[in-house]
């Protein structure tokens, strides 16, 4: 059992999403930065879809009611086991009692703390990526207890890798144009394309929506479905971004595709970060 | 050259959108149904989404080549039209149409110059389709609302619309799942659940089946109420 002394700013349980649903209407969830998620259960020996905590912003203080093995992937939260430091990348024993201290994210936003075996919370249609509505909790709080799996990873035997030195700030998203790019005149495309755009304050798990708005008479869309990375554009220039947790369908104009790598990569990015797009050719 | 009625968008390497050219209508969701039904039991496709004139296509491994999945599309969609179509369950839904269930009845029946009577027997006569499932996990994309009763939406959405209220927004009509924001307008309440995380699968209405709405008052609502929650009640097909 792993207890969560403080939740942190906000700390939610993901594994790799829901996909069975969708044509009921239920989110894909999962880890926002999945790239992040996998490679934790990859240093632990873990199945891939082993769920972790992603922590937010601010990470969680926990500690630990047996001895096990831990790893954190991500963003950088000066994270303390027992007030030593640990370093992000590097599996680790835990035992009985620990205390692990993730304090703020400075080189991205999001960390994920993958542990041997993986959570073992309730799982709902499939997994047990944690959404309103859906899980009883939409995310962790205080004074839980959550139950882990078993595993006989030992960290001196596991994979090793070179911590991955992630520039969470480079602009550059590479993207697809979406249904509804062609339509936009040269000087709308040249907004969405040549200059450098910025988060907004409004961005969660369902969508980040960006400062810088376009002017457009673009038609309305007959409701279609849509995919985490797919960048709408509300009727009044709004651009927003769906992410992991956002709705099945959409009726604004889909303007652009994010790449998986350039979602990933948004998921570490927060409000005022830059952002630039790049258009890749299309698929055809 | 294949001629089909859709183009088809290579949205991301994994997913692909089909978008028909013509307006919604009951002949296209059919098709839509029926190329649904055939495209999930290709190897290269894991699962199909629907939209009012969509299709979107997540691929699976065995997908190797683009060109290759078009050409199937191609071939597929061209064999679909000789299958045979299924045209889907009845589901009667109890509605509560009573003020205390309907905040919004009276000033929409005003908006539109009619009765709530007239509402209430309007919203009851017709029979809808379900187009798809979206924007809530349960909230069924219905057609068929009578143009009589279209209504722009409320220019200040409530922050808090109950599960199970029947509501007018513009030109659809639907229930919401679960409690959640909305600007539409709350003319009636069912005491059914349209999504439920429990069971397999979350919800009992799927695309193509067909719903009305039946007129019950408040202590039939709460009978029904009772009822699901010892287990009496179950919701089954009509007819």
């Amino acid at each position: 059992m792993v207890e969560i002394i403080q939740q942190g700013l906000y700390t939610s349980i993901q594994d790799l999403g829901r996909f069975e649903y969708q044509e009921y209407g239920v989110p894909l969830s999962g880890a926002l930065d999945q790239q992040a998620f996998r490679m934790g259960n990859q240093l632990l020996n873990n199945p891939l879809k082993a769920a972790a905590l992603e922590c937010s912003f601010k990470g969680p203080k926990v500690r630990f009611h047996q001895e096990t093995c831990i790893v954190l992937t991500g963003a950088d939260m000066q994270a303390r086991l027992n007030n030593t430091p640990l370093k992000n990348y590097i599996p680790t024993k835990v035992m009985e009692g620990d205390v692990l201290n993730l304090g703020t994210a400075f080189n991205g936003c999001r960390t994920y703390l993958n542990i041997a075996g993986g959570f073992k919370t309730e799982k709902v249609l499939g997994s047990r990526s944690q959404y309103m509505g859906i899980t009883k909790e939409e995310r962790i709080n205080k004074k839980v207890l959550l139950p882990i799996g078993t595993s006989t990873f030992d960290p001196e035997k596991g994979a090793h890798i070179h911590s991955p030195n992630f520039d969470y700030k480079k602009p550059t998203l590479e993207v697809f144009a979406g249904p509804e790019f062609h339509l936009l005149k040269k000087d709308q495309k040249d907004q969405l394309l040549k200059k450098i755009l910025s988060l907004s304050e409004l961005n969660n798990r369902m969508a980040f929506r960006l400062k810088e708005k376009i002017q457009h008479k673009l038609p309305q869309i007959w409701t279609a479905p849509v995919l985490p990375g797919t960048l709408q554009c509300t009727p009044d220039g709004t651009l927003i971004i769906l992410m992991r947790d956002a709705q099945v369908t959409g009726g604004y104009p889909r303007l652009l595709q994010l790449t998986d790598d350039a979602l990933e990569r948004l998921a570490q990015k927060k409000t005022n970060d830059e952002i630039r797009f790049k258009l890749l050719p299309s698929l055809e | 050259m294949n001629l089909v009625p859709f183009r088809v968008i290579v949205l991301h390497p994994k997913a692909l959108l089909l978008e028909w050219e013509q307006e919604p209508s009951d002949q296209l969701l059919e098709k839509l149904l029926g190329f649904k039904r055939l495209l999930q039991n290709q190897d290269e496709v894991t699962r199909c989404t629907m939209g009012y004139k969509s299709l979107m296509i997540h691929l699976s491994e065995k997908a190797t080549s683009l060109s290759k999945v078009k050409a199937l599309l191609y071939k597929r969609y061209n064999t679909l039209e000789i299958t045979e179509f299924q045209s889907g369950v009845h589901w009667k839904i109890p509605v509560c149409y009573e003020e205390t269930h309907a905040p919004d009845l009276v000033t929409l029946a005003q908006a539109l110059n009619k009765s709530p009577e007239e509402v209430i027997q309007l919203h009851t006569a017709a029979t809808y389709r379900v187009c798809f499932i979206g924007f809530l996990p349960g909230f069924l994309y219905l057609s068929g609302l009578n143009p009589e009763l279209f209504l722009a939406r409320k220019e200040k959405p409530l922050l808090k619309v109950p599960k199970g209220a029947v509501a007018i927004g513009g030109k659809q009509t639907g229930i919401y799942p679960n409690e959640s924001p909305g600007g539409w307008h709350l003319i009636g309440k069912t005491p059914l659940s349209f999504f439920d995380p429990k069971k397999i699968p979350p919800c009992f209405a799927q695309a193509g089946d067909w719903i009305s709405f039946e007129p019950i008052n408040s202590k039939a609502y709460l009978k029904i109420q009772e009822e699901l929650i010892s287990g009496k009640f179950k919701i089954s097909p009509h007819g």
